[in-house]
């Protein structure tokens, strides 16, 4: 990252909301491309694509979603959704689609930093193969299956084990209840969210020092879940 | 028969041939094909007795010489009775076959007629209507609350309503209940499990119905039914449309209102925390150029809840309104002043003219000012230009707004002034729909008005006038 700042593309049409954001992601390190619309969007990320899409749902010339599915039919650069809706079907859908996180609309520069280190360490993740994970007090050794928390280990039922790797390889980012439900149930398994609720339950009780105020593993309300990652504390 | 007996008898006279029975077959024939196969078989059988009585020797007696005679007799007899009875069982069916088609044309006409119209009211107006076509007499369509009938001034009896009101869901299963009370029958119109009515109808005094035309009023006073269960589902359905419009609106309202209020909001938690975490290493223009949006930001947030509230007060009537003097250009500078602090992308003119002073409340017209200028700036191209104009109009100041967007579809215009309505041509910009409502409430508030015409061609975009009465 140091050679070549990981480069970003925000995609918002409100120009005060660039104006804002513009400088601090700068600060942070990364080089700053803009697009207005949907479509110009589109053009950048196919002419010179850049490492993290930020994206606002709500364009003047399409839908924000469509943007997502069409990136998709052939990119796999992370899209975080930044988006002032607050229905939980929009960010759902979009998190279907293929975004790999969302923020919502007002929202802080930490939070919006601390998730784009997050996709973009999933992306390294997705090519590198990583034999064990750590963040806090959290440590997990894949090829062992073998899960510590604060070095004493716990032992996890298979698919409690499955979940939890599932939202570590997603770490700091959202998993929704479909995304929970393909991995550990299978992509075609009729599974309700309850049993999905129910088995984070589970997996709180055997992790979390309170598991009714977790730490570890966070509640998207109405989205999913997320894995705390080692750099979200200030966030 | 006489005719063809005639004919015959003057034949032989004339001719001295026997053999004359294919008159007498005409005779048959033709009675047969005006009449019927009843009169055919009578028409048969006096050509029998005439043939033999007249034209078989001997002749003018009826009595038969010879077997060759006897068995001529009966062939003729024979071959008439087969005459009449095809011939008459030809015109038999094409009489049924008129009074089939009759009958397909009467229900033609009125499924035509009822499915003409969603009200039910029509429905059942026409259903007595043809009903009494159908029945040749008079009919009468019954519901609890009123009464439709095929003449004018045909009124059901009150025994015939209480009989009629009576009938009930089992009684339609049962069919038609006839002569209930002076020659009236009724039926129960029944459609989807309920009764929506009753149909009743009589025949022409000392008429009676035939049971296939008994049966026609049936289908008939059915079909009315369906027709009417059918224009009230109709009816439910366009209530349930118009219930999720409305509730459409609703949601749209709330993510344009939840929009307008996060997107300041956005950018000044945006800026705010980014002079809180990166503020040392800022460099001074980014440092002002971030409590610059943090300013016009919050700026823009109270102007969209002013005018919220505003809405608010005006619909409740709660608006208090000045009346004092004040300068008109004055107003549009400071318009213009604040306009071009926010909006970058479009240039704004104001061209000079006379000083104005008009009355009314200086804070209501800039605030209507400032939506309309908002919108033209909203709904124009970037780096287009927005043009103000204040002109004197007899005893009133006038101030036109134009801009060179799009303007606004004729089918948009009547609605443009309602709360929220948004063009559907304009709905990926945002907005709510409450600025142009609000500039109307506020200048007639002060007895002024707001009118909007597309600009004529070849120039482009809307033109935007605001009237508001000088000061004296």
């Amino acid at each position: 990252m140091i050679d070549s700042p990981a480069r970003l593309l925000l995609v918002d049409d409100e120009p005060q909301i660039v104006r804002a954001l513009t400088p601090a992601l700068t600060a942070a390190g990364y080089s700053v491309e803009t697009a207005a619309t949907g479509e110009s969007a589109l053009t950048q990320m196919a002419g010179n694509p850049c490492d993290v899409m930020i994206l606002d749902l709500g364009l003047p010339d399409m839908d924000g979603k469509d943007v997502i599915r069409r990136m998709r039919e052939w990119s796999e650069a992370p899209i975080i959704v930044l988006s002032a809706r607050d229905l939980e079907s929009e960010k759902i859908i979009a998190l279907d689609l293929g975004a790999d996180d969302f923020v919502n609309k007002p929202v802080g520069v930490g939070e919006l930093l601390a998730r784009v280190r997050a996709s973009l360490r999933g992306r390294e993740r997705r090519f590198t193969a990583q034999p064990s994970f750590k963040a806090g007090d959290l440590e997990i050794n894949f090829p062992a299956r073998r899960v510590l928390v604060q070095g004493d280990e716990v032992r996890l039922t298979p698919r409690e084990y499955d979940l939890l790797r599932t939202l570590a390889r997603h770490a700091g980012r959202v998993v929704t209840h479909k995304q929970v439900i393909a991995s550990v149930w299978g992509a075609d398994a009729q599974v309700d969210a309850q049993f999905v609720r129910v088995l984070v339950a589970q997996l709180r009780q055997k992790l979390e020092l309170e598991p009714s105020a977790p730490r570890i593993v966070l509640t998207e309300p109405g989205v999913g879940y997320r894995l705390k990652a080692d750099d979200d504390a200030q966030a | 028969m006489a005719l063809s007996t005639g004919l015959a008898e003057v034949f032989y006279l004339v001719t001295q041939v026997t053999r004359v029975s294919a008159i007498f077959l005409a005779g048959v024939l033709i009675t047969a094909f005006w009449l019927g196969s009843g009169p055919a078989y009578f028409a048969a059988g006096l050509a029998f007795i005439a043939y033999n009585y007249y034209l078989m020797e001997p002749r003018d007696s009826l009595s038969i010489g010879g077997l060759e005679a006897a068995l001529t007799l009966a062939m003729f007899f024979a071959v008439a009775m087969l005459t009449g009875s095809l011939t008459g069982r030809v015109r038999d069916q094409a009489e049924k076959a008129q009074a089939r088609a009759r009958t397909t044309q009467a229900l033609f006409d009125a499924t035509r007629d009822f499915s003409a119209s969603p009200d039910e009211n029509f429905i059942r107006q026409r259903l007595a209507h043809h009903l009494a076509r159908a029945g040749r007499g008079d009919a009468l369509v019954l519901t609890d609350t009123s009464t439709f009938a095929s003449v004018e001034g045909l009124e059901a009896s009150p025994e015939l309503l209480h009989q009629a009101r009576a009938l009930g869901a089992e009684d339609w299963l049962n069919g038609v209940a006839t002569h209930i009370v002076d020659g009236w029958s009724v039926r129960p119109l029944h459609a989807d499990g309920a009764t929506l009515g009753v149909a009743a109808w009589r025949p022409l005094a000392g008429g009676q119905h035939a049971a296939d035309e008994q049966t026609l009023l049936e289908i008939l006073a059915d079909a009315g039914a369906s027709a009417e269960a059918r224009a009230r589902l109709a009816a439910a359905m366009s209530n349930a449309e118009a219930r999720a419009r409305t509730e459409e609106l609703r949601n749209a309202l709330l993510s344009s209102i939840s929009h307008d209020l996060r997107t300041p909001l956005a950018a000044i938690m945006a800026s705010a925390s980014s002079l809180q975490e990166f503020g040392d290493d800022f460099d001074v223009a980014t440092r002002r150029d971030l409590t610059a949006t943090i300013q016009e930001e919050s700026e823009r947030m109270n102007a969209f809840v002013a005018n919220l509230l505003n809405m608010t007060k005006l619909e409740a009537g709660a608006l208090t309104v000045q009346h004092t003097r004040f300068d008109i250009k004055e107003v549009i500078e400071r318009t213009l002043r604040r306009q071009q602090l926010v909006q970058k992308r479009t240039i704004l003119q104001a061209t000079p003219g006379e000083d104005l002073e008009a009355s009314g409340d200086p804070l209501l017209f800039e605030q209507a000012l400032g939506n309309i200028v908002e919108n033209a700036i909203r709904y124009s191209p970037a780096g287009s230009t927005v043009r103000i104009v204040c002109e004197r109009d007899a005893n009133d100041a006038v101030v036109r707004v134009t801009d060179e967007g799009p303007g606004v579809a004729p089918s948009d215009m009547a609605r443009i002034f309602d709360k929220f309505y948004r063009s559907p041509s304009v709905s990926g910009k945002a907005g709510t729909g409450l600025g142009l409502s609000i500039a109307r409430g506020f200048m007639e508030a002060m007895g002024g008005d707001v009118t909007v015409v597309n600009r004529p061609r070849p120039e482009r975009g809307l033109a935007v006038t605001l009237k508001i009465g000088l000061a004296p």
